[in-house]
Parts: C-alpha cells; sequence; structure tokens
C-alpha cells in the first residue's frame, strides 16, 4: 500500500513539473532544511524532492523540523523511511540553531488551523512570530546559505471587496488589531515584518510566500474550510451542505503545484520579494460543490441553502499571481477538475 | 419574505417547570401534534440537557434514551433536536447514543464566555454528518465584541448557526438588538435568539432580534419554560407571520398544539411571579427558580435575597449547588449584614 | 555511624506553569531536592526561574534524564498525557519512583488522604484529577460509614481563567477518570462528575460539592468521619476547606468544600490545581520518608 501512496503522489509532482524539473538544479546535492515540515506543504516538499532525487538523481538532503515529527513516520512511512530525509523534533519557538550546513530553507512553520488560533492565541502567535525570529537568526550565522523562503499568507493584505480584483502583492485593506479574529493575521504581518529587519540588519537573503487556499493529499479534512467539509461529507455519503447560497468565490491549488511554485521562488524568486502561490480561477462554492460531487462515487446530493442565511454577505479571495509568472514563469498545471479527483481517490485509498 | 426557522424546545425547556418529571406520554402526544403543524426543530430532553439528569440540577423521571427514542418515533418529518453541555454530557457515553437514536440537530450549549470547551462536541456531530448549533447560554453577561469573538469560535469548530440564549431572561430588546448586530457582521453563519420571559420581554426580545438579522428563534408552548417561561410559541410564530416572515408552519395546527398541551401536559401555565422579575433582574439562570425556592424555605431566608447574592457572585448555569451555600450564609448573617450586601 | 539526613534527589519534566510550582514547593520540602528540571523550550519562564534558583535545567526533556541513569529516585512528570506515555517505558526502565499529573491512566491512582500507603510500592502512581482530589477522601468516608451507597455526585466549579486549553479540550476524560477514581475508593454504585467554568472577576476559588444518595443515612458517623478526614486533607493540603455539611437536603447527603491555592507560583484561585501539586508532593514525601527509614534501617543492622 505504502508504494501505491508513493507511486500516485509521484504521478502528481510528475505533471506539476513537467520538463522544467532542470530550473531546480540549483539544488542538486544541496541540503534544503523546511521547518513545520511534517504539515500539507512540507509534506509535499518532501513528494517533490523524493521525486527530483528519485526519478533524476538531484542528490539533495531533507531536513524536516516539527514538532510532531514521531507522527510523520505513521502518515506518510513511505517519506519516513527515506534515507535523504531526516527528521528534527524540536519547537521554532526556541530554536537555538539549525543544522550548519544548511543551504536552502523554507519556513513554513505555524498552522493555518484557525481552531488552534481561537483557542490557543498566545501559543499561535508564539510560533509565528517568536518561531519566525529564531529561524532567521539561526540562518544569519550559516555559512553557506543560499536564500530562505518564508511562508506567509494572503491574508496579510486584508479582505477582498466583492467587486475588487485579485489581490496584487501591493494591495492593501486595513484590519482591526484589537480584534482576536485577526490574531493570525496580524501574526502573519509581523512575521513579515522580521524578515525585513533580518534582510536589513544581517543581509540575510530572505524572500516571502504568500500563501491563498489549496486542496490535495496530506490536506487534514478536519481543519474548517469549505473545501474539506465538502470532501467529508462527499467522503461520507452526502449529502453535501452548503450554507446559504453558495455564491461566496475562492481558488484552489493542487499540493504539488505549491510545492513546484515554492521550489522555484526559493531558487530564482527575487531577494526581499513577497510572492502570492494560489490559483487565480476563482469558483463559487456552489460549484465547488457540484464538483466535489460529480467526482464522487457515490455521487451524493447537494442542499443549499441548508439554514435561512438572512443577509450573511457572500465573500471573495482570489490571488493575482501575476508575479510569479512574469519572474518565474509559473503557472498552473493541475486544474480543479483533476485536484479534486485526485484528492478523493487519495482520500478513498490511503 | 424572509423565511426564519422557529425551533420548539417545550419538551425540553419545560421540563424545567416541572422539575424534569414529563412523562413519555406526553413526549409522545406533543412531538405529534407539533409535526402536524410542520415546526421544524422540536428540541426534546431533560431542563439542561443530555445527560443533565443529576442531584445537581434534578434527576429526569424518564432517561435520555427513552425521551429521544419515543420522540423520535413521533416526528415522521420534523427534526429532532437536543441540547448538549459539555461537562454534564461526554460524547462517547451520551452523544453518540443519542445520534444513533436518530437526533438530527444537535445544540452544543455553554456559558457565553466558554466556547472552546464545545470544540470536541461540534466537530463530533459534524463527522456523524449531522445539524449543530452552537448555543451561547448567559448571553448578557458578555457585552457584545466579546460576544462576537467567542461565536466566531464555535463557527470555526464547525457550528452551522449561533443560538443566543436569554437564559436569564435579562434583556430589554435593545440589549439583544445590538448583540445580535454584532454576531451578524462578525460570522458567517445565521444568527438565532432562545427567549425567557421573566420581564415579560420574551416576544418584543424575539421580535429584536429578527428585525436585527437573527434568522432562528425559540418559542414554546403557551412558554412552557424554565422560571417565568420562554417566548410563547403560538403567539411568535403569529406575530412574526403577520410581520411578513416565513415560518411554513401551520397556524391552526399549532394553536391545537398548544392546546393539548396546556390541557394535557402543562400544570401551571407560565406566569411572570415575583421570584422571576427577580432573576431576572439579578441576571440569575432561570432554571435555578424551583431550586431556589426549595432551598430558601428549608433556610428560612427570603428567595429574593438569594437570587440577588447570586446575581452578585455571577453565578452561572449548573452552579445550583452554590443555592446551598448562599441560603446558609444569608441565614447566618445579621439583618444589618444582609442590607449591607444588597 | 548513621550519615546525616539528606533530601532525596527528585527530577521535573515539563517546565510550564505545574512544573515551576512543583519546584517551588520541592525547594520547601524538608524530604525532596530537585536536583533537575527538564523541558522542551529554554525560554520559558519555569526554566529562568529554576536558574535563579541555582536548579540545573535542560532542554532535552526525558533524554537528560535517562543520560543520568542513577541520578533520581522520583521523577515528576508536568508535561501531556500523550508525552507521559513516551516517557514511561524509559522511565520504567530506569527503576525510579514516577509521580504522573498528567490524565495518562498509566499508573494507580493516588488519592493522598486515602491510599498513601498503598501507592508506596507502586513504580507510577497517576494523580487523578482536580475534582478527584477534592471530593474522593469525601466521597471514601461516604462509602465507609454508609450502608448501600447507590449513587455519589460530585460537581466541581472552577474559575474560567484556571482552566487552560488543555483542561477544556479533555473535558470528558476529566469526567471519566473523576467518575471511576469516585467508584473505586467509595464504593458506589454509580458516579456522576460534573464540571463549571465560571468567569468571574475576581476569580472564584475551586469549590466542590458532593451528593450522595443513600437509603438510610448514618450523619453522627459522617460528620466525624467528614471531620477527621478533612483534617488530614488539610496536613498536604493547606488551603482545603470544609464549606458545609454534611447535611441532608432535598433526600441527599450534601457536602460542600473549598480548596484555595497556595499560590507558590499558579496564582492562588488556581485551588484545582494546586491540590493536584500538593497531593504530589505529599505522595513523594511519603515515598522519600519511606526510602530513609529502609536505609536508616539497613545502617542500624549494618547491611
Amino acid at each position: 500500500m505504502s508504494t501505491n501512496q508513493y507511486e500516485f503522489l509521484q504521478e502528481d509532482c510528475a505533471q506539476s513539473l513537467g520538463d522544467d524539473f532542470g530550473k531546480l538544479r540549483a539544488l542538486r546535492d544541496t541540503r534544503l532544511l523546511v521547518t513545520g515540515g511534517t504539515g500539507f506543504v512540507g509534506s509535499w516538499i518532501t513528494e517533490t524532492i523524493a521525486f527530483l532525487n528519485d526519478r533524476h538523481h538531484f542528490g539533495i538532503h531533507l531536513t524536516l523540523l516539527s514538532s510532531h515529527a514521531s507522527e510523520f513516520s505513521s502518515r506518510a512511512p513511505h517519506l519516513a523511511a527515506r534515507h535523504d530525509v531526516s527528521l528534527i523534533e524540536g519547537d521554532v519557538r526556541n530554536l537555538a540553531e539549525v543544522p550548519s550546513d544548511t543551504d536552502w530553507i523554507i519556513h513554513a512553520a505555524g498552522s493555518p488551523d484557525s481552531r488552534v488560533h481561537f483557542s490557543t492565541p498566545v501559543r499561535t502567535i508564539e510560533t509565528i512570530v517568536l518561531g519566525t525570529h529564531a529561524v532567521l537568526t539561526a540562518a544569519s550565522r550559516l555559512s553557506s546559505l543560499q536564500r530562505v523562503l518564508c511562508l506567509s499568507s494572503g491574508l496579510v493584505c486584508g479582505p477582498q471587496q466583492w467587486d475588487s480584483a485579485p489581490l496584487t502583492e501591493s494591495t492593501y485593506f486595513g484590519l482591526d488589531c484589537n480584534h482576536l479574529a485577526n490574531l493570525y493575521v496580524e501574526s502573519k504581518r509581523a512575521a513579515e515584518m522580521i524578515t525585513v529587519a533580518c534582510r536589513s540588519q544581517f543581509g540575510l537573503p530572505v524572500l516571502t510566500a504568500r500563501l491563498f487556499t489549496f486542496v490535495g493529499p496530506y490536506q487534514l479534512l478536519d481543519r474548517p474550510w469549505a473545501i474539506n467539509n465538502f470532501l467529508s461529507e462527499a467522503l461520507r455519503g452526502g449529502p453535501i451542505r452548503v450554507q446559504g447560497s453558495g455564491d461566496t468565490v475562492r481558488s484552489y491549488m493542487y499540493g504539488s503545484d505549491m510545492a513546484y511554485w515554492l521550489l522555484r521562488l526559493l531558487v530564482d524568486g527575487k531577494i526581499g520579494g513577497a510572492y502570492n502561490v494560489g490559483s487565480p480561477t476563482g469558483t463559487s462554492l456552489k460549484n465547488l460543490a457540484a464538483k466535489v460531487a460529480e467526482h464522487t462515487s457515490s455521487r451524493p446530493i447537494i442542499e443549499l441553502n441548508t439554514l435561512p442565511s438572512g443577509n450573511i454577505p457572500s465573500t471573495r479571495w482570489l490571488p493575482d499571481v501575476s508575479l510569479a509568472h512574469a519572474d518565474c514563469g509559473l503557472g498552473i498545471r493541475i486544474e480543479l477538475d483533476q485536484a479534486i479527483r485526485r484528492t478523493i481517490a487519495w482520500h478513498s485509498r490511503y | 419574505m424572509s423565511k426564519v426557522l422557529v425551533s420548539d424546545p417545550t419538551l425540553r425547556d419545560g421540563n424545567h417547570a416541572v422539575e424534569h418529571k414529563l412523562r413519555v406520554e406526553m413526549i409522545a402526544a406533543y412531538a405529534a401534534a407539533a409535526d402536524a403543524a410542520h415546526v421544524p426543530i422540536v428540541e426534546v430532553g431533560h431542563g439542561n440537557g443530555l445527560a443533565a439528569s443529576s442531584m445537581q440540577v434534578g434527576e429526569s423521571l424518564v432517561s435520555d434514551r427513552e425521551m429521544l427514542t419515543v420522540a423520535r418515533k413521533n416526528l415522521p418529518h420534523s427534526k429532532l433536536g437536543i441540547h448538549v453541555m459539555p461537562g454534564f454530557a461526554t460524547i462517547e457515553r451520551d452523544l453518540k447514543p443519542a445520534l444513533d437514536i436518530g437526533v438530527d440537530v444537535v445544540r452544543v450549549a455553554c456559558h457565553c464566555s466558554e466556547a472552546d470547551i464545545t470544540q470536541r462536541h461540534i466537530a463530533y456531530v459534524r463527522e456523524r454528518g449531522k445539524q449543530v448549533f452552537g448555543v451561547l447560554m448567559m448571553s448578557h453577561m458578555l457585552e457584545p465584541g466579546r460576544l462576537a469573538e467567542e461565536a466566531m469560535k464555535m463557527e470555526t469548530y464547525g457550528a452551522e448557526a449561533i443560538i443566543l440564549m436569554d437564559s436569564a431572561g435579562a434583556f430589554l430588546p435593545a440589549d439583544i438588538a445590538k448583540r445580535v448586530r454584532t454576531l451578524v457582521q462578525t460570522l458567517h453563519i445565521p444568527v438565532g435568539f432562545h427567549a425567557h420571559n421573566n420581564l415579560g420581554m420574551a416576544i418584543a426580545n424575539s421580535i429584536a432580534a429578527l428585525e436585527s438579522g437573527a434568522t432562528i428563534v425559540d418559542g414554546t408552548a403557551r412558554g412552557f419554560g424554565a422560571g417565568a417561561g420562554n417566548a410563547q410559541l403560538e403567539v411568535l410564530v403569529a406575530v412574526i407571520e403577520r410581520m411578513g416572515y416565513d415560518t411554513g408552519i401551520d397556524l391552526y395546527k399549532l394553536l391545537d398544539a398548544a392546546d393539548f398541551a396546556e390541557r394535557e401536559m402543562i400544570p401551571v401555565i407560565p406566569t411572570i411571579k415575583s421570584t422571576s422579575i427577580v432573576s431576572g433582574l439579578a441576571g440569575v439562570f432561570s432554571g435555578f427558580a424551583k431550586h431556589v425556592d426549595r432551598v430558601s424555605l428549608q433556610f428560612h431566608v427570603d428567595p429574593r435575597d438569594v437570587f440577588f447574592e447570586l446575581g452578585r457572585r455571577g453565578i452561572v448555569a449548573g452552579q445550583e449547588d452554590l443555592i446551598i451555600e448562599v441560603a446558609q450564609e444569608l441565614s447566618l448573617a445579621t439583618p444589618k449584614e444582609k442590607a449591607e450586601c444588597l | 555511624m548513621t550519615a546525616p539526613q539528606t533530601r532525596i534527589p527528585v527530577a521535573i519534566i515539563g517546565t510550564g506553569n505545574i512544573g515551576t510550582d512543583l519546584l517551588l514547593k520541592i525547594q520547601r520540602s524538608k524530604y525532596l531536592e530537585c536536583k533537575l528540571f527538564v523541558g522542551r523550550n529554554l525560554s520559558s519562564q519555569g526554566m529562568s526561574k529554576a536558574v535563579t534558583l541555582g536548579v540545573p535545567i535542560s532542554d532535552r526533556s526525558i533524554n537528560a534524564i535517562v543520560d543520568a541513569p542513577h541520578a533520581y529516585q522520583i521523577v515528576f512528570d508536568a508535561t501531556s498525557a500523550r508525552a507521559h506515555l513516551q516517557h514511561w517505558p524509559l522511565l520504567q526502565k530506569l527503576g525510579v519512583k514516577v509521580i504522573d499529573l498528567t490524565p495518562s491512566h498509566v499508573g494507580k491512582m493516588c488519592i493522598p488522604a486515602v491510599n498513601i500507603d498503598k501507592c508506596l510500592v507502586e513504580q507510577n502512581v497517576n494523580m487523578v484529577t482536580c475534582g478527584g482530589q477534592a471530593s474522593v477522601p469525601i466521597a471514601h468516608v461516604i462509602g465507609k460509614t454508609q450502608k448501600d451507597v447507590e449513587y455519589i455526585e460530585v460537581v466541581s466549579s472552577i474559575s474560567s481563567r484556571s482552566a487552560g486549553p488543555a483542561t477544556r479540550i479533555n473535558l470528558d476524560e476529566y469526567i471519566y477518570t473523576t467518575e471511576a477514581a469516585i467508584r473505586e475508593f467509595s464504593g458506589a454504585r454509580r458516579a456522576k462528575a460534573i464540571l463549571i467554568l465560571n468567569p468571574a472577576s475576581p476569580c472564584i476559588n475551586m469549590q466542590t460539592t458532593i451528593f450522595a444518595k443513600v437509603p438510610e443515612p448514618r450523619m453522627d458517623l459522617l460528620k466525624a468521619a467528614v471531620d477527621s478526614m478533612v483534617a488530614r486533607i488539610q496536613t498536604y493540603v493547606p488551603g482545603y476547606q470544609l464549606l458545609l455539611g454534611p447535611i441532608i437536603e432535598h433526600d441527599r447527603i450534601v457536602v460542600m468544600v473549598k480548596t484555595l491555592g497556595l499560590g507558590d507560583y499558579l496564582p492562588k484561585y488556581a485551588g484545582n490545581l494546586d491540590i493536584i501539586n500538593c497531593a504530589a508532593i505529599a505522595m513523594a514525601e511519603a515515598f522519600a520518608m519511606n526510602r530513609m527509614r529502609i536505609a536508616a534501617a539497613q545502617e542500624a543492622s549494618g547491611v
């Protein structure tokens, strides 16, 4: 079964990288550290590194730092067992140092799960703010460091207006910093400021990726996002329940595309830059539910307006990714329908 | 026409009024009548919800299992709802069997400032594919902004709507209006309201909630519920239908159900007694009424004094044991000490 | 020649508020000396506190203890149930006595006022729950003095501020564990535990009510037994008070107790956390005194 899972995910990586794997050649025979390495991002980066090493003999050594390192072996045994992957159990909040031969860092530590943000806001802020500070100050002492990519969130730009264009990296709307609901966003903004300070004072070669919304294997379905609710309900046989009219618009990028983008930005993005990472193609939740139903063999029914919603406004949140395209030639290789199909297949099988 | 979802906890809140001794035949008959009237949700159980039967808040005559089984049999169309308080009800032992019996809607309730204790219960109901609302009790004790924070927590945990309860019957219409408005602005899920009539405001407060953007309201037959009772369901439905809201309920059949309840099920039609007024003013949980009456008699103290002291201490639902402590203290206090407290 | 009575060396895993509060209590102890304070976060305030007290620290957690296998006779685990499941096999091999303050259910349930002697032979003892520590002794005397104890119910109210995220996400476990403890130590046929969080400010103290359903209550016997049990608890939990009862109210036995915290590191209103720590110290000191007794006896007999 493990081998099948490996092959399944390698197919996705192959499609996302296509013939462009050569653009990542700067990673050959180097050492990459990923903090928060056993989450959704870390797992997909690991799959992609496995692809580059196995298929194209890149010889990358990957170190994953995580406070849940021991769970990785049960969640992804085919990855944990690899000799080119090292696991370090540790908490970024008090990280004192990183392996001294590290060439590249992707700093992905910090949970985007809003339940955690609400129930343990102090710990959330510590992980994001103190964690970023610890990782970057440790990075500043590395002899062979080439680049650090810090993962932020598209939320730092503030809430998108319904009728405004997709968010570019330089569109900003205001936020209330005295509101618990904005804890995660404000933490990410503070973390971005820390990267600016470290770049300026230490000359650290750091840049930022702002992540939007994703779908794919390794995403825990209990995370409170609409796509996960639809997938869970579909996998259980439905019905798929859509609150309200389902006009809210989101976009979803598949895990292997995300991993490819992050590695390309790490290698080729502009130092000091911030890049949106996500799919620019929006879909309404109503449509999303329909696609999930369509790709589920039991063909679950969809229930709209399960409760009277009064005037709950629909929202839109879409990234403008022309910068990533302009600077690195990045585009979407796995479209939404395939993304949903693959995700459902993976959950059904593994 | 705006759609409103009406939920009927006659067979749950009403249990407070009869010390949780509602009989199985009554549950069967009222449920059938409510179903015939197309009442969307019929909530059944001990006054404090699932697994609350205890010495602390009162022991039920009928087990949760029996109550829910007989209700389920008599609700061929309407949804069967339950009230669940973490700290009383556990997932494995209590919630799982209830869902196995066929409960459709679970309202997970907590004191309004403690939403994070509801996380696992809400998540479990979602995992089981049933409908779950979050309920914030004693919501007069928090101002709108903080209430919205707690409501947001429940939304992230997976609640599909948030119900504000005026458990003490302490609200005036403006109080609930501003809370509902704030929640409606902050949340992405519907907001509802559950009234108590201690200050004679249950209907007015329910209207204020709807006019401020709530789309879910509770009402009970003849107001059968804790303390001074709830918003009187048949009055509420009649009024909001006249105002232009669409409840989907059959008025005549609803009136029949209320008539049945009055004749067969409700020993004393709720009125606003002196102690109810005091408990509303003091902001004390309406479910305390019978306990305060009994304990005050035993310790020879004025129940009104007990209510004001409970309110002063900020006592929350489920803390009925403190009634004994307060009554004892008051019975030992000199008249001068008493005057200084109140 | 008798050696001077030195305190026995102990270690604490867990440098959060609970572990740090334990550390401060041990500083006062005549029988225990904390020789190592370990966790995973060097920047935690507990670690800084230990440094100012001159207590050695490590952020290598359990590994620091495993690396010094004979240095400690008792280890307190104030981390989490999940972490304890990883720590226990390692500690078991070392042969140290383990006092587990997590809800892991590994070791024997320990309520010092009731079964401290039986726990002396155990390698791992578990300190149950706050509600358990406050109510089980009373439930126990109800079980001993009354015939046919059908049902015991325990309701604890604690201040919201003394209930952290770990408590809040584990209410069900708290309920099951407390109920199991009540049944075990009282012999009651059925038990129910209820936990209420109260947000009032200033913070309320932990208050626990024990109800019992007994066909023919013997209140004189019960009153004497409760008074004596309360006095026993107060020897290791100075803030434990009998508030009311035992009385009969509404056909049930009612006893109400309040637990004020000592305020060593935890705030005074967190009596619920303090009672577990006090119980843990009482158990550890009992181990220590037992060890000293054995050592003295061996000296005396020339072993």
